[in-house]
């Protein structure tokens, strides 16, 4: 069939229409809307630099810190950390009070409403928690409801379904005051609450949860200004009817712009698109301070990294002075500097410099680099079978480098032959190691889901967490065991920081895993704003953030 | 041509299924389970994992699965992602950045390709020539991450934050608009640049040898029309059909520029897709892939009638 000229031309014009029609943006023009009057000191209106988050925003499925970022934005608890001391301060609850750490009353204060008028009651709470407690949910942070009474019922495991909805251990005493009984006493309760898997829900969660996922309604300082665009960016904006004397917010606009890469979001800060981040790219480390001097942040985080030993699968690891003299052959201070270009610092105990309850070079020996010492001692104790030892990682993390420094210094110091063997993601080791199916020594990490010494010992190197929790060696001592009970059900804060402290003790004298070092967080920001400040967590406190 | 189109489209039907089953195989011979992978650096609860194994039918043999998938597939539905959102939704918001980019590379790669390969190959040997045969020489050595990452860093900040002239956005943003995309757009184009270029000088040279250029030189025509309506014009197919290939490639492509300029697109969507393990994502994604693909070629055919009427389709 022969083609006419204009027939040619009009299918190659059509061709081309049908491409580009396909590819028209949803223009979705933002305009600044500057200081819209209200009670906010100046107004204005930021942008800041996060992740895209892994799951809908709903508080109770969230376990990660790019989802965490937005919610503490959107939801206040009934604690909240101090920025600087991580010591828990009540927010919503008027007071919090238990005489046996078990039955806990707590009491609301007046004022806080959610963003769409509902005022927040108790019912908002126990809602919201008994929902996270369900199994058929499958809400993330399920396993933070098991301290309460009745959990095992809403969460009775692999295809069982729960018999009741509701824990039994929460009761509404009227809207202002309800009371949570504990399956044993514990003291840390208190300090737990400020994680988000403790926030409350309004109403209108229940009746459209999946609603929620990209447009949350909280009761924080700010309110959603649209939905999550996902990839793109999360509008907020400030709530009016926030208490005022619970630190309203002063900007107008905080715009979560969503970034794959650090780097990308380094040089948006550098162009001012962006005027906060909260996470810096290795590549930025050298220069940051110079270039953002005093707006640089630089401040210790929550997390740990440990070289973990499968105590339980592996005799060879079994004899706790071999995993001293490992320790003592590893010189944190070179790998600290040299690998992470300070990004990290040497750790010196199980508990992060961070919390209430740390002591400064507590892991005392286990330590200090030592080679000599450290090839005398593991050579007393027999060494290891073959004088071959594996080290497990996640490739995708960047840890390659340091666990092969480690190694490096390992043959170096103790003469043993060492191997790596990478996995493909985090994911991969976690699950090799609950199916015992890899016996060779790993790389671990943790950080605080809420700042209590308790939380560095029980979910990592406890009994319970064998199963649970992350206790992926699993070390048990019986002695560690009962100083964490007796810890729990202490009267008095400074009685249960002295007894996680002897917890903290029995972990030094076994170290089942050995602290390598404890993370840093840097955060830098533009001439154009102030009053930043960054927690424990390495999230940023937006509500007190000023246009400068 | 009408039927040969016809045929041509139907041809695509077991193609597109075909990929499909292949992408579904092996994304899920994959290792890792796309629950735990969900959880991030954290171990996820048993029980919540066994809870959304069961919903997402993950403990079912592979042809049960796939049964699954392609049953809803044909009543239209493309399914959902292990966070539960629809992959229609996924895929039409990512999309059109990458359509865009892509022919905005494409826009670039045969303007200044083809201009730059023209003006080569006339000036055989002088100095354009010489810079246009080294310059392209250099662009296809260097890593297109560095060619990103200089030109983010010189035209995205110095150029702001030193002369205060802010014309590119260091990352894509939706309210620049179209200048949004030109950086990106020409380093993904770069490499492809390179080629159109040195591609038109050598086919423009070979062509300008024919006796049908002679002819028309000695018929007397002006040098524009003689290189343009008789020699360019006969110098085009090999370049169409780079094109046209490239087109696939630049979207499918487009991950490491989209993860630089941070573009919320189909090669960001797909990395991302790909290290969690959402199967349905990364299927519905590359079949759509697969389609630009065999619909560019079917342009590029369609196109040689009208470069060369001498080619016919039966």
């Amino acid at each position: 069939m022969r083609l006419t000229k204009t027939m040619r031309w009009t299918a190659l014009a059509a061709c081309t229409a049908l491409a580009i029609s396909a590819c028209s943006t949803s223009g979705g023009k933002s305009a600044t809307d500057q200081a819209s009057g209200g009670s906010g000191k100046k107004g204005g209106s930021i942008s800041v630099e996060l992740g895209e988050p892994q799951h809908g925003l709903v508080p109770q499925n969230t376990a990660e810190s790019e989802g965490s970022e937005v919610l503490n934005a959107l939801f206040s608890g009934l604690v909240e950390y101090d920025n600087d001391t991580s010591v828990p301060k009540l927010r919503v609850a008027e007071s919090i009070e238990s005489p046996d750490a078990t039955t806990w009353t707590i009491k609301l204060k007046d004022g806080y409403t959610f963003h769409n008028g509902e005022k927040v009651t108790a019912k908002s709470f126990v809602d919201a928690w008994n929902y996270g407690a369900n199994q058929d949910n499958a809400q993330e942070a399920l396993p933070f409801f098991d301290k309460i009474l009745g959990s095992d019922e809403l969460a009775p495991g692999k295809g069982k379904t729960p018999a009741t909805k509701e824990l039994k251990g929460l009761k509404v005493v009227d809207d202002k005051t309800f009371t949570v009984t504990l399956k044993a006493p514990f003291s840390q309760f208190k300090t737990m609450l400020g994680y988000n898997a403790f926030f409350p829900l309004p109403t209108a969660f229940f009746t459209d949860p999946k609603a929620f996922d990209d447009a949350p309604i909280g009761n924080g300082p700010f309110q959603m200004d649209g939905k999550w665009e996902h990839n793109k960016q999360i509008k907020v904006k400030r709530y009016e009817n926030f208490p005022a004397a619970e630190g309203k917010a002063k900007l107008d606009t905080v715009t979560f712009k969503i970034y794959e890469k650090l780097e990308t979001a380094y040089n948006d800060l550098r162009a001012d698109t962006i005027q906060i981040t909260d996470k810096l790219p290795v590549s930025a480390m050298a220069t940051v301070a110079s270039e953002f001097g005093d707006r640089y942040i630089y401040k210790p985080e929550s997390g740990v990294g440990y070289i973990g030993f499968p105590i339980a699968t592996n005799p060879a690891f079994a004899n706790a002075d071999v995993r001293k003299a490992i320790s003592m052959a590893i010189d944190r201070e070179s790998i600290t500097k040299t690998i992470f270009s300070g990004t990290r610092k040497p750790a010196d105990d199980f508990i992060s410099p961070i919390i209430p309850g740390y002591r400064k070079g507590a892991l005392g020996d286990v330590a200090k680099y030592d080679p000599a010492k450290a090839k005398a001692l593991f050579t007393q104790a027999g060494g290891l079978p073959g004088n071959t030892m594996e080290i497990g990682y996640n490739a995708d993390g960047g840890h390659k480098e340091w666990i092969e420094a480690v190694g490096n210094q390992l043959k170096a110091n103790l003469g043993v032959e060492v191997t790596y063997k990478p996995f493909e993601k985090f994911g991969a080791i976690l699950t090799a190691l609950g199916d015992k199916a890899y016996s060779g020594a790993f790389r671990m990490a943790w950080s605080m889901d809420y700042p209590s010494a308790e939380n560095y010992l029980r979910p990592i190197f406890s009994k319970v967490a064998i199963d649970n929790g992350s206790n992926y060696g699993g070390y048990v001592n019986e002695e560690f065991e009962a100083l964490l009970a007796k810890a729990d059900s202490a009267k008095t804060d400074e009685e249960s920081l002295k007894l996680y402290q002897q917890a903290d003790d029995v972990l030094i004298k076994d170290v089942p895993y050995i602290p390598i070092y404890t993370y840093m967080s840097s955060a830098a920001y533009t001439k154009t704003v102030k009053n930043v400040k960054v927690n424990a967590q390495g999230q940023m406190d937006l509500a007190n953030v000023e246009l400068a | 041509m009408g039927r040969y189109v016809v045929r041509r489209i139907i041809q695509a039907i077991p193609v597109i299924l075909g990929a499909t089953f292949l992408i579904y195989a092996l994304v899920f011979l994959l290792p890792g389970d796309p629950i735990t992978a969900l959880a991030g650096e954290k171990r996820a609860d048993p029980t919540v994992v066994a809870v959304l194994q069961e919903r997402y039918h993950l403990n079912d043999p592979f042809f049960v699965q796939y049964w699954y998938y392609l049953s809803h597939l044909f009543t239209g539905d493309f399914g959902e992602d292990y966070r539960g959102n629809a992959v229609v939704d996924v895929m039409s918001a990512a999309f059109p950045y990458t359509i865009n980019l892509a022919l905005t590379a494409l826009g670039i790669e045969m303007a200044v390709g083809v201009t730059a390969g023209v003006a080569a190959a006339l000036k055989r040997g002088r100095f354009i020539d010489n810079v246009v045969m080294i310059s392209t020489l250099m662009v296809i050595s260097i890593p297109v991450f560095v060619i990103g990452f200089v030109l983010q860093l010189v035209l995205g900040v110095k150029l702001k934050t030193d002369y205060g002239i802010d014309f590119f956005p260091v990352s894509f943003n939706e309210e620049a608009g179209f200048r949004s995309y030109l950086m990106p757009a020409y380093v993904l184009a770069s490499t492809s640049l390179a080629y159109v270029a040195r591609l038109t000088r050598a086919s423009l040279i070979e062509v300008m040898r024919a006796d049908y250029v002679r002819t028309a030189v000695a018929k007397g025509l002006s040098p524009f029309r003689v290189v343009v309506r008789h020699g360019l014009r006969n110098a085009l197919i090999p370049i169409v059909t780079f094109l046209g290939m490239d087109l696939g490639g630049l979207m499918g492509g487009a991950v490491i520029t989209e993860g630089i300029f941070n573009i919320p697109g189909v090669g960001h969507q797909l990395f991302q897709s790909v290290y969690l393990r959402e199967r349905t994502i990364v299927v519905g994604i590359v079949s759509a892939l697969v389609l630009v693909y065999l619909f560019a070629n079917l342009v590029v055919d369609l196109l040689y009638a009208v470069l060369d009427p001498r080619i016919r389709y039966e």
